[in-house]
């Protein structure tokens, strides 16, 4: 492990992205305040709190899969991941680089999403550090779904399509934005194949737990799911990232 | 010391690139020069453990490429022909990085940078966006990156490619500083010759000749090149240049015959072996 690189690579490389290509940011906020937005409106209000608190999530999704167009473009474009792999880096440092680099990336919607959420009372205090620790999962995640799909690709192009598909999949039909439990319980399952369907039932468990109530028996396969994929998503990445070809 | 043990590599299904290159390089600074697509750049990344051989193996400091993969990496330096900087980052905060994944700590890869940065006049451009920069700055930068880390060894891919020439004199004097083991290819001749006793010349996937500049050049001890445009008179025809070698008492023969006389140095090592250098 190297600690101090991934560090520095997170905090220059995520902030960077922020301040030299702050379009990238907003265009990674526009979706969820969409969807927050028209929840909103088609819910009369009811489900506000629900489509705030899926606001975080689809950030962090949604920046970890756009991550594969970096890992693709560090791979076969400008070849910086080549110069990496003849050091002592390993590439499970390289790669968790890559990932907090996104969740730094994904602070600002965070930060946002906390005010909002904190001004109609749907995060509180207690639920921070559960929450916190979600989003870093579902990062590594998803980040790591990302390394796979940049270490398939031959053609930098590619990647464009592709992430932008997985990004509204992966986002949208899983209940991010509203309750986990209007879907019939196979279909929580079924759509749990993508990591964000975990994080969000668990998410809901933690932030509304009167209204999950009677549905909360879900809360620990999630769990177990999340932690299951997180896992095999982090050794399917190492397998594809390329790092000696 | 380098020793490259049958090297092969052939891509996917396609043929091979390198057919069992055998070498023991023993010099300081060891030259590789071939064609675009010799299979320079293949060997290169290959010894510094980026590349899996088909078959084959190579030592580095007695360390084997593919046993002892961590410790080579530990030892070993390597600026790839094709890496380009990220442009949103400045040179200083990537030397940084590149440094830090070697194990430097935040303060003394710092240091190193500026100071590498500095020794090829590129230190006021430390904190520029890398987009802003000129191609042959950014080559330069990843040239102060293999400098600043100081390895035991030290692989350059093209490291003067798209430099000026006062810039190409910095690097190579930096170059010449080192106490490092270099390994560089290049286009150009007069860096090979200029920095290096060892050459290495690969074609097609062979190695066509190797030895140090003196040897290699003493085939030609007493010779001449003569070179006339469409010259009726000749060894070897590239385009329309006809070249031939002459013994020196042949020089005013030949100068009447409207010929330029040149002397020897490494491109005609290439040429004799049927192979021309574009440069
Ligand atoms: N990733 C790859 N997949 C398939 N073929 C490749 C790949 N990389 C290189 N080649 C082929 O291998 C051969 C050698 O390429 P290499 O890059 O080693 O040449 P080189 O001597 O470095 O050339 P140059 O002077 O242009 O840099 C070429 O025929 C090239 O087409
Ligand atoms: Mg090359």
């Amino acid at each position: 492990m190297n600690p101090k690189f991934v560090l520095y690579f997170a905090w220059y490389y995520g902030f960077y992205v922020i301040k030299r290509g702050p379009s990238y940011l907003l265009a990674s906020l526009s979706l969820p305040l969409s969807l927050l937005f028209m929840v909103t409106i088609f819910t009369h209000g009811t489900l506000i709190a629900f489509a705030i608190a899926g606001g975080p999530i689809a950030i962090v999704a949604a920046n970890s899969i756009n991550g594969a167009a970096d890992a693709a473009f560090f791979r076969i474009q400008i070849r910086i991941q080549d110069l990496y792999v003849a050091t002592s880096l390993t590439s499970q440092d390289y790669m968790f680089a890559l990932s907090m680099s996104y969740l730094v990336f994904s602070l600002p919607g965070i930060v946002l999403y906390a005010i909002l959420g904190a001004y109609f009372k749907v995060f509180t205090l207690s639920s921070a550090l559960p929450i916190i620790g979600l989003l870093i999962l579902l990062t590594l995640a998803i980040s790591n779904l990302s390394f796979i799909i940049a270490g398939l690709l031959k053609h930098i192009r590619n990647v464009w399509g592709i992430t932008a598909i997985l990004s509204i999949i992966m986002t949208v039909l899983p209940p991010t934005f509203y309750p986990f439990y209007y879907l019939p319980r196979g279909v929580i399952y079924i759509l749990s194949v993508s990591p964000v369907t975990p994080a969000a039932v668990l998410f809901q468990g933690i932030l509304f737990p009167k209204a999950v109530g009677m549905y909360s028996s879900v809360q620990l396969p999630m769990f177990i799911i999340l932690i299951v994929e997180t896992l095999v998503l982090i050794f399917l990445g190492r397998r594809f990232i390329r790092w000696r070809e | 010391m380098i020793e490259i043990k049958g090297v092969s590599k052939r891509y996917d299904r396609h043929l091979y690139v390198l057919k069992g290159v055998n070498a023991t390089l023993k010099e300081r600074v060891t030259t590789i020069i071939g064609r675009n697509g010799a299979g320079k750049t293949t060997l290169v990344r290959i010894l510094s453990t980026q590349l899996f051989p088909t078959s084959g193996t190579a030592e580095i400091e007695g360390l084997d490429i593919l046993k002892d993969t961590k410790k080579v990496r530990e030892v070993i330096s390597s600026i790839p022909q094709e890496s380009q900087l990220i442009g949103i980052l400045s040179p200083l905060e990537q030397m940084q990085l590149y440094l830090m994944a070697r194990g430097f700590s935040s303060s003394q890869a710092k240091r190193e940078s500026e100071y590498a940065l500095d020794e090829l006049e590129m230190y006021e451009f430390r904190n520029a966006p890398s987009d802003t920069l000129s191609g042959g700055m950014k080559r330069k930068v990843f040239v102060a990156m293999a400098l600043a880390a100081k390895s035991p060894v030290i692989f350059l891919d093209e490291p003067t490619t798209g430099l000026d020439p006062l810039s190409r004199i910095e690097v190579w004097s930096a170059i010449k500083r080192l106490s490092s083991k270099v390994i560089l290819t290049t286009h150009y001749m007069e860096e090979a010759q200029e920095l290096s006793n060892e050459v290495l010349v690969i074609d097609q996937g062979n190695i066509i000749t190797h030895g140090t500049v003196k040897s290699l050049l003493s085939t030609f001890d007493g010779k001449m090149r003569a070179e006339k445009l469409e010259g009726r008179e000749f060894d070897i025809k590239i385009a329309n240049v006809s070249i031939k070698y002459i013994d020196v008492n042949e020089v005013d023969e030949f100068v009447r015959k409207g010929y330029d006389i040149k002397r020897i140095n490494l491109d005609d090592i290439f040429l004799s072996k049927g192979v021309m250098l574009e440069s």
